[in-house]
């Protein structure tokens, strides 16, 4: 450290570093441990101990069935984002052709559009062309936003590849699919896998286009807890957040793990 | 065959994009400048004419420039020393970051909503340090959503921060004190004058994202702290006016776009500087 953090300098660095991180982590506890309390109301910090709001969210269906819609469809989103966004990088790095560049920038475009934005015109267009029909304009809308960031993880690690271990296997006698699917892809896999990661937390999370294109009969997690939070503060919803907040955890701390395990393995 | 693999590997792609992302933007575009007899501003001049709509315009800007001066004064410090820390605790911290990103924009607006209420602890802990006489009410204030979406966005901040510091050589900074500047000038000097790039490009990438977000500005804010995005989200949804909020929808896509065309051009003019050196 350059900066001594005893100097004046350091400790006002320390003291907003400290701050920052009481403040990124505040409403996070607030969600888990509000519902731990048995007032009938959200009250931080919890008055009282109780899990009987966290059992009454495991028992909602409405909250169980939300869930699953936005597995579903967060599952689907990734797999067809990974697809389009592998193949297109795939071309990006390895070939050289007139608008490379161009077809990249606009890949890469729904990023700065503002999701409200894409929500407006997806709605509009579904309402004029009666295209899709069911889950499917919402998974159409998550598309768009997921493979921009499949986009941006896999494009630097097919650019760093090296393409001689292609050739190599090419020059053994294994076609361009083979190759490919024997050579390139168990290197980048690593990347590949952080990039659909990636597009399943952001469609699992996204709530604007959800509040648009989602079935009104089967609304997504994050747009029923949406809903909830709107019409009252129930205990029970602030339950339901709690519990995502924690499997989030867990799934965090486990493809951390796994992503460990697997670079000692290497 | 070889000459058609890079289209056939782009062309699912290309397809998708061109189906659910270019052909409804554009249409959108359209229905903003359209009616029955054809092209028309009419929807443009509702906005720009009646100072309600310049209000809310510069409601959301003023919105985006408070997150982003918060998220710089957080996320400077704390981005440096992670990335500048050899402790085995910066990956862990740096992992905590990414943490509540991982966790829906709704859940964490949430759980300021519960800090903001009238009786929250916000309202209480102010109470207590004597700073108010009164209870204060934070939820449904500009207040109340600039502090919600500052935590929102705070992690992106302190991401693209760390990247720049991680890339700026540490000796950089013992040269310059070796020279004899007090550690405090190394800082201001070399680091974040290298790092001014970055830190530009994170401010507006939090600006950008600040003045289009829905979910927090719509719990927190309610009725009260209408912003852009608030209100496209009402035109189209409670008040079934599709052609002004598709006008709305343009206006802010606008905004966003300037804001990204600025960044691109402060960018290439940075490497000119550089490069006529």
């Amino acid at each position: 450290m350059t900066i001594s953090l005893r100097s004046p300098l350091g400790i006002a660095m320390l003291v907003l570093t400290a701050l920052a991180f009481g403040y990124l982590l505040l409403p996070i506890l607030v969600v888990v441990a509000a519902p731990l309390g048995d007032t009938g109301y959200l009250a931080f910090p919890p008055q009282g101990l109780t899990l009987k709001w966290y059992a009454a969210a495991l028992h909602d269906t409405r909250y169980l069935t939300a869930l699953l819609v936005s597995l579903r469809i967060a599952v689907i989103s990734a797999i067809i984002a990974c697809a389009l966004g592998v193949s297109a990088a795939y071309a990006l790095t390895r070939f050289d052709f007139p608008g490379r560049r161009l077809l990249e920038a606009v890949f890469l475009s729904p990023l700065i559009l503002p999701t409200l934005v894409l929500a407006v015109g997806l709605t509009l267009f579904f309402t004029r062309t009666g295209l899709l029909a069911g889950p499917w304009k919402l998974v159409a809308g998550h598309v768009i936003v997921c493979t921009p960031y499949v986009l941006r993880v896999s494009l630097p690690v097919l650019r760093r590849f090296d393409r001689s271990l292609e050739e190599a296997a090419r020059n053994l006698g294994a076609s361009p699919v083979a190759a490919f699917f024997l050579v390139v892809l168990p290197v980048v896999r690593p990347g590949i896998v952080a990039g659909t990661v990636l597009a399943f937390i952001t469609s699992f999370d996204e709530v604007v286009l959800a509040l648009f294109l989602a079935e009104p009969g089967a609304p997504t997690l994050p747009v029923t807890i949406y809903s909830a939070v709107q019409l009252g503060f129930e205990p029970s919803v602030a339950a339901v957040s709690g519990l995502l907040v924690l499997a989030t955890l867990g799934f965090m701390l486990l493809y951390h793990l796994l992503g460990s395990v697997g670079r000692s393995r290497n | 065959m070889a000459r058609f693999a890079p289209v056939l590997l782009f062309a699912p792609c290309a397809f998708a994009y061109a189906v659910f992302f270019i052909w409804p933007q554009a249409s959108l575009l359209a229905m903003s400048a359209t009616e029955k007899a054809g092209f028309t501003l009419a929807q443009y001049e509702r906005f720009f004419v009646d100072s309600y709509y310049w209000e809310m315009l510069g409601r959301t800007l003023w919105l985006g420039f408070a997150v982003t001066a918060i998220t710089l004064l957080l996320g400077v410090p704390t981005a440096y020393l992670l990335a500048r820390s050899q402790s085995r605790w910066a990956s862990f911290l740096l992992l905590l970051t990414t943490f509540p990103l991982l966790v829906s924009a709704v859940v964490r607006s949430f759980g300021w909503m519960v800090l903001f209420f009238r009786d929250g602890l916000l309202s209480r802990t102010l109470l207590a340090l004597g700073i108010v006489n009164h209870p204060v009410q934070t939820m449904y204030t500009m207040t109340g959503v600039i502090i919600a979406l500052a935590q929102v966005l705070l992690p992106l901040m302190i991401l693209t921060l760390h990247g720049v510091f991680k890339s700026i050589d540490r000796d950089l900074e013992y040269a310059a004190m070796s020279l004899g500047a007090r550690p405090s000038v190394a800082l201001g000097l070399v680091t974040f004058r290298l790092a001014s790039g970055g830190i530009v490009a994170g401010s507006l990438l939090v600006f950008s994202l600040a003045i289009s977000a829905f979910a927090t500005p719509s719990l927190v804010g309610g009725a009260r702290a209408n912003v852009m995005a608030t209100a496209i989200y009402e035109q189209a949804v409670e008040l079934l006016d599709w052609p002004f909020a598709a006008a709305l929808a343009t206006i802010l896509l606008v905004v966003v776009l300037a804001v990204s065309l600025a960044y691109g051009a402060l960018l290439e003019g940075r490497a000119d500087k550089e490069a006529s050196r």
